[in-house]
């Protein structure tokens, strides 16, 4: 092989690591966003125009299906509705009486899943909501099932939307029942570890997670995902080990609303 | 013109990567148009592709900038190996090997400098499982992909 190649090839090597040394000391400083824009215009283009394509065949198809079943739902809902009336008014005067300010969850958009990351090794999602519409980095993004990650960058028009599974993802949570606090992060898998709950405390596979509100950045109360795995014996230092999977599915999910 | 269709094909790579998937794990197509043009054109094109390609997949993935871009320039400079020095005679199977080769390796160059540089992105067999799933996907392209003098 001739030497100007190998030379090049050394060259390139090099200077990636160069690069990749300086990032690492200086933060992720670089940034080539604006290649990326025309690709996520462009998604969302084609995602609308085959939403638009595909929407008559779907509606037929799933009418007759959707019909029973949503007056089935209609049903149940109107049953639901009169519960959480009365427990919100029940609730409404207890925070009253207690002089306690209620909560608000700031809502600021809902978005639509345009892309997946094209990365297999960070676990992300594009949605096509960005500053124009009120998202900020370091907002949480909810759907109907719990907590579905926070935003970790945003454009004009899109926002990347972090996953509860990568691993640089943490939040705040807690134990619905037994209250326990500790903080879940993602591994990079489907699953996310349940950190520093000490032995202890009862941790039993199915208990539900649930955001704490610590952290300053999630609201408090978000459903998280469920225990599926406790190592109580062994565990990691001080620690118990707790598998956690996340009740959103990075899979299934459309759409999200995006709170403060 | 042939730059134009090139830079439709980064394009297209990119689109489809971000929808296909085999239990949640894309197949690496990216690399097989680095490869691609590493075989068919010489190392220098396959490793100039490969900046470009891996710098944008780096940005697309909204991580820092290198280690996708060291992995495709590896593999746009080596996929050349596989047909130089009359050592190896191209068949449908070697095209399969080597794909299946260079997908772990650009997998490995990827998962180790980020590990070095930034965060470990995934536990061991995690991203065993991602690398020898995704090479798995890719190995079966190797058999349409030839390089020129087979053509």
């Amino acid at each position: 092989m001739p030497r100007k190649k190998t030379f090049l090839f050394l060259a390139v090597v090099v200077f990636s690591f160069v690069l990749m040394t300086y990032q690492s000391r200086k933060g992720h400083t670089l940034s080539i966003d604006f290649l990326s824009s025309p690709l996520h215009a462009t998604q969302s283009a084609t995602q609308s125009v085959i939403d638009w394509a595909a929407r008559p065949f779907r509606m037929i198809a799933v009418r007759a299906e959707e019909n029973a079943k949503l007056t089935k739902r209609v049903g149940e809902l109107l049953l639901e509705r009169e519960q959480y009336r009365e427990t919100a008014k029940e609730n409404s005067r207890l925070r009253e009486l207690l002089s306690l300010r209620e909560r608000h969850r700031d809502y600021v958009t809902s978005a639509r899943v345009i892309a997946r990351g094209v990365d297999n090794w960070t676990q992300t999602l594009l949605l096509d909501k960005g500053t124009a519409d009120g998202v900020a980095k370091d907002m949480a993004a909810v759907t109907p099932k719990g907590l579905a990650g926070k935003i970790s960058a945003v454009s004009r028009s899109y926002s990347r939307l972090l996953l509860p599974t990568d691993v640089n993802f943490s939040v705040s949570v807690r134990l619905q029942d037994g209250r326990t606090e500790g903080v879940l992060s993602g591994t990079g898998s489907r699953i996310c570890a349940l950190k520093y709950i000490p032995f202890d405390s009862k941790v039993r596979t199915g208990d539900i997670v649930i955001t704490s509100g610590l952290d300053m950045l999630f609201p408090a109360g978000i459903p998280v995902g469920y225990v599926s795995a406790v190592d109580n014996q062994k565990g990691e230092g001080n620690f118990q080990r707790i598998e956690v999977r996340p009740f959103q599915e990075s899979s299934e999910m459309e759409e999200a609303i995006i709170v403060k | 013109m042939k730059y134009v269709f090139l830079a439709v094909s980064v394009f297209l790579v990119f689109f489809l990567q971000g929808r296909i998937s085999v239990l949640g794990i894309a197949p690496d197509l990216s690399m097989l148009l680095v490869f691609t043009v590493g075989l068919r054109y010489g190392e220098t094109r396959g490793l100039l592709l490969g900046i470009v390609v891996g710098a944008l997949e780096d940005s697309l993935g909204g991580s820092f900038i290198g280690p996708h871009m060291l992995s495709k320039a590896i593999v746009g400079f080596s996929s050349y190996f596989f047909v130089s020095g009359g050592l190896l005679r191209w068949t449908p199977v070697l095209g399969v090997v080597s794909v299946a080769v260079l997908t772990l390796s650009d997998n490995l160059v990827v998962f180790l400098t980020r590990t070095m540089f930034d965060r470990m992105p995934a536990l061991v067999p995690t991203a065993l499982l991602v690398s020898v799933m995704q090479s798995l996907l890719n190995a079966p392209a190797g058999i349409f992909i030839r390089p020129r003098h087979v053509d």
